[in-house]
């Protein structure tokens, strides 16, 4: 080992036992430590409880639906289908927007509904204070401790008059701050080990997957190293230790408190979304504009009719060998679920464009950036819960399109009586919902990677600083 | 006088404490700008649906408002607008009405499928929370009081003025108490004059106003008492400045996130889901069985109705509509249920008030603003009397067969806006005048040790 890395080790290891003597430093350590381990068991046994609750209500409504008696292929269109979005692997870490988006749909003909009740339409106010998950620790609170343990790193020495005694005896600038460096950087692993082992723990018992676990807790060791490498740069700054803390304080509140809080405002005046009344009276416009099948003289319709009757052969809806209303009824399921689609992906940009808004201001605020990073990681984002809709939407399109093809080919197209009904044994041939997990790096693979970009380079940047700083620091001192 | 306008004179030339207090000053006038563009926003989307709805109603109108028209179709095809505006306080306290939806239409049909529907909704804009007063006065206000009075005395102290300050005759004994009230009284003028102008602006009741200002008065006391306790035990600023950011971080962060935690382990709401799922059971279930089962209770609630013709074919409107309105009625027992259990959550927010200064705050004034859960509750209870006046409309045409016509269409109930259902909760608002009065005793007898064992110093 070289004498330069030595020196180096020794300011570190002198910054360590400082630490460890400081009571108050140690009780705020251990206190969050037992906080991201509390509340990653709490979130776990939390999401295994939703989890196998969403299950036992996804099997018990996809049971009521077979167990229907013989009905009109039509009622059971209507009867519908309950899905509820089962929640991914690593929501115990981060839920993201979990508390926020509805997680049961229910899809029935002609009608695209909303996922209703989330967690936060039905808790308290208290919800906004925030949900004590180790998201939230690492992303909030875990900032705070090494700003409050990190701020004098320099500006204490100085304050203290042990700068100088310190380059006097031939320390330099550098090493001083490599030493301190190497001290903060052994703290933010301290303080994200916990996180890493639990993280581990769960990819390792195949409760959550590696590869995204594996880029969190990288993501999260980026952003804490910012928050110490900032603290250090500001205490190399400041002539006094307690104008470090009220700055990093201060900076803090304005990336991690507020921040957050106003953007959205922004977003929200920026771009407005219409409402969903606005959407339904729109969509139920356009469809008139299409045609209406009620309307014997209907355009499209009795275009749709002639072609109908010309590719069956026969002159009249009465000869056709299937049944006509069944036929209508799925012309108009492709109708009104092309539209649906339409307007679903036009709400769904203008979403993005809303939060590419936000995000947009990671630069300045990596708590965005590594809040977005790990929602994307844990499938807890916006896009996931956009994917579940996605397949939602699918699945009621082909459920209720099967349905309409049993009215077409069971259901006779003449003299079928007051009450036609087909057999139940058809219900259990129709596909129940199967959510496919979306692959995050691919769904979210541009986003985490401009994500992990934007930290590393608020990374480097600081560290660039602190070597200016510590070039200048030599310069006072001399 | 002249103490205090030297004590002024004094604050204002700290930059730390002039920057802390100009800059609450900003950010509790921009929470207050930004709250009044929130409503005003949501006013106008009101407003938008209105005409939405208006096209919609008239093209209704056309198609089913035949000389021949049908009830059973218009009721089926018309949707009815119902909103919930914004009260002139909830600029300053958003809530919930970020989540919850405040335009719902509603058709005759089973209410129970209806009144969960979720609106538009960017989960990500929600997730931070809103940015207005109440988040300035629970999460900033302990800030700034904390850079105003970690260093209170202990500035002193590390400047060597101490002895000298608290022997000084007159002017010295009070010096921490005119200081505190000093800072007590800029901290608080900083809140409540841009929260007095938004609700000028915004033409918000006097009461409600004045619950809030007085919800800030006490949390301000609150914080105030509690860094005066801090300051007053003798330490360094630093260390002064630890333990209150510590406190602030329990209080406003941990603490509040724990109990809502616990709070929905203890209080689980499945019963929403279970409630949807039952009803739809009974309603699909009425195509299954003989009317007359289906007529049964509803005759028991509707005796008028008894006596009109038996439904005998296959189907027909007042049938159809008799099996919505039993189908709701048939988890009535559910449905108090899920309300009760929506309320318990809201009550235990409430009763943890007493312990809690920023649950107490974040409840009087969601309160007073009438932009909690309990308002939503009542927006629901009220689109539900609002469906019942539709039934009561609908059902003499449906079930003495009179044609539903033109005219009709325009004698068709409104919904009109619910009265406000913001009250001022006492108990939390003792909760937190305990609080405030148990702290900032603490807070006297420890300056006054203080001030005695600097003196012996």
């Amino acid at each position: 080992m070289s004498f330069r890395s030595t020196k180096v080790l020794r300011v570190a290891a002198e910054e360590w036992r400082a630490l460890v003597r400081n009571r108050v430093a140690m009780i705020a350590s251990l206190t969050l430590t037992a906080l991201i381990v509390t509340s990653a068991i709490l979130g776990m046994e939390q999401r295994n409880a939703t989890k196998a609750a969403r299950a036992r209500y996804q099997a018990t409504s996809d049971e009521a639906f077979d167990a229907q008696p013989d009905r009109h292929p039509h009622r059971m269109v209507h009867y519908g289908q309950f899905v509820f979005r089962p929640l991914s692997a690593l929501a115990f870490f981060d839920p993201g927007v979990d508390g926020f988006t509805g997680n049961t749909v229910f899809l029935e003909g002609h009608r695209q509904n909303s996922a209703n009740f989330s967690e936060a339409r039905q808790s308290s106010l208290l919800l906004r204070f925030g949900q004590l998950t180790p998201a939230f620790v690492l992303q909030t609170l875990a900032p705070l401790l090494i700003v409050f343990l990190a701020f004098g790193a320099v500006s204490r020495e100085r304050e203290q008059g042990t700068l100088r005694l310190l380059l006097a005896q031939g320390l330099r600038p550098s090493e001083l701050a490599a030493g301190k460096l190497s001290a903060y950087v052994g703290v933010v692993a301290a303080i994200a080990a916990p996180a890493l082992l639990v993280l581990a723990a769960a990819a390792l018992a195949g409760q959550a997957p590696p590869v995204p676990s594996l880029l969190m807790v990288s993501g999260y060791l980026v952003y804490l190293s910012i928050w110490a490498v900032a603290a250090l740069l500001v205490s190399l700054l400041v002539r006094r230790a307690r104008d470090a803390l009220i700055v990093l304080v201060a900076a803090w509140m304005g990336v991690v408190i507020l921040a957050p809080r106003i953007l959205p405002e922004l977003a929200v005046a920026r771009i407005p979304t219409p409402t969903r009344i606005e959407t339904d009276v729109a969509i139920h416009h356009a469809l008139k504009q299409i045609g209406d099948s009620h309307n014997p003289d209907d355009p499209y319709f009795s275009e749709f009719k002639a072609k109908t009757l010309a590719q069956y052969g026969v002159e009249k809806v009465e000869d056709l060998p299937v049944q006509w209303a069944g036929l209508v009824g799925m012309e108009g399921e492709r109708l009104t679920s092309g539209l649906f689609d339409r307007y679903a992906r036009e709400a769904f940009a203008r979403e993005a464009e809303q939060n590419r808004l936000v995000r947009q201001f990671g630069v300045i605020s990596p708590l965005i950036a590594v809040r977005q990073l790990s929602m994307s990681l844990a499938a807890t984002d916006t896009e996931s819960h956009q994917d579940f809709l996605e397949q939602v939407e699918r699945h009621r399109y082909h459920f209720v399109q099967a349905l309409n093809l049993l009215q077409v080919t069971k259901i006779p197209n003449r003299n079928a009586g007051a009450d036609p009904r087909i057999s139940a044994a058809h219900w259990k041939t129709l596909p129940s919902f199967t959510y496919r997990e979306p692959n995050v790096l691919q769904l979210a693979g541009d986003r985490i990677r401009a994500n992990l970009l934007i930290l590393v380079c608020w990374l480097a940047a600081l560290l660039a600083g602190c070597g200016l700083a510590a070039r200048r620091l030599g310069e006072v001192a001399r | 006088m002249n103490a205090w306008k030297a004590d002024l004179r004094l604050l204002f030339r700290a930059p730390l404490s002039a920057g802390a207090l100009l800059l609450l000053l900003i950010v509790t006038a921009l929470s207050v700008a930004a709250g009044l563009a929130a409503t005003a926003r949501q006013e106008a989307i009101i407003e938008r649906v209105e005409a939405a709805q208006r096209r919609d109603l008239a093209s209704v109108t056309r198609d089913y408002g035949k000389p021949d028209g049908d009830a059973g179709n218009a009721a089926y095809y018309t949707f009815h607008l119902t909103t919930d505006p914004p009260s002139p306080l909830a600029f300053a306290a958003l809530g919930q009405r970020d989540v919850q939806p405040y335009v719902l239409r509603v058709r005759l049909l089973g209410l129970q499928s209806q009144l969960y529907e979720s609106e538009t909704l960017n989960p990500e804009l929600a997730l931070p929370g809103a940015f207005d007063f109440a988040f300035v006065l629970i999460y900033l206000a302990p800030l700034v009081i904390i850079a105003l009075m970690h260093d209170l005395v202990s500035g002193e102290r590390e400047a060597g003025r101490l002895r000298l300050l608290v022997s000084l005759p007159a002017s010295g004994r009070g010096v921490w108490v005119r200081r505190s009230v000093l800072r007590y009284l800029l901290v608080l003028g900083a809140l409540l004059v841009p929260l007095v102008m938004g609700a000028a602006i915004s033409r918000a009741p006097v009461a409600g106003t004045f619950a809030i200002a007085l919800a800030a008065a006490l949390y301000v006391a609150f914080w105030l008492g509690l860094a005066l306790l801090v300051a007053a035990r003798g330490r360094s600023s630093a260390a002064n400045g630890a333990t209150l950011i510590g406190c602030w971080i329990v209080l406003t962060l941990l603490a509040p996130a724990l109990a809502n935690a616990v709070l929905s382990r203890a209080i689980p709401v499945a019963k929403g889901i279970d409630l949807t799922l039952a009803q739809r059971e009974r309603v699909h279930r009425a195509w299954d069985i003989p009317k007359e089962e289906t007529f049964r209770p509803f005759f028991v609630k509707h005796p008028e109705w008894r006596d009109t013709p038996p439904v005998l074919g296959r189907f027909h409107w007042k049938w159809y509509y008799a099996m919505h309105e039993v189908g709701d009625d048939g988890v009535a027992a559910e449905v108090a249920d899920y309300r009760q259990s929506l309320t318990a959550r809201e009550v235990w927010t409430a009763r943890l008030g007493w312990v809690l200064p920023a649950a107490a705050v974040q409840t009087i004034l969601h309160r007073a603003a009438d932009s909690d859960l309990l308002a939503h509750l009542a927006y629901q209870g009220s689109i539900e009397r609002f469906h019942t006046r539709l039934r009561d409309f609908y059902y003499p045409y449906m079930f003495h067969e009179r044609p539903f016509q033109q005219a009709d269409f325009e004698q068709m109930p409104r919904y009109q806006p619910r009265p406000s259902s913001a009250s001022l909760p006492i108990s939390p608002m003792i909760g937190l005048l305990v609080l405030a009065a148990l702290v900032s005793g603490a807070a006297v007898t420890g300056v006054r040790t203080l001030s005695s064992s600097a003196a012996r110093e």
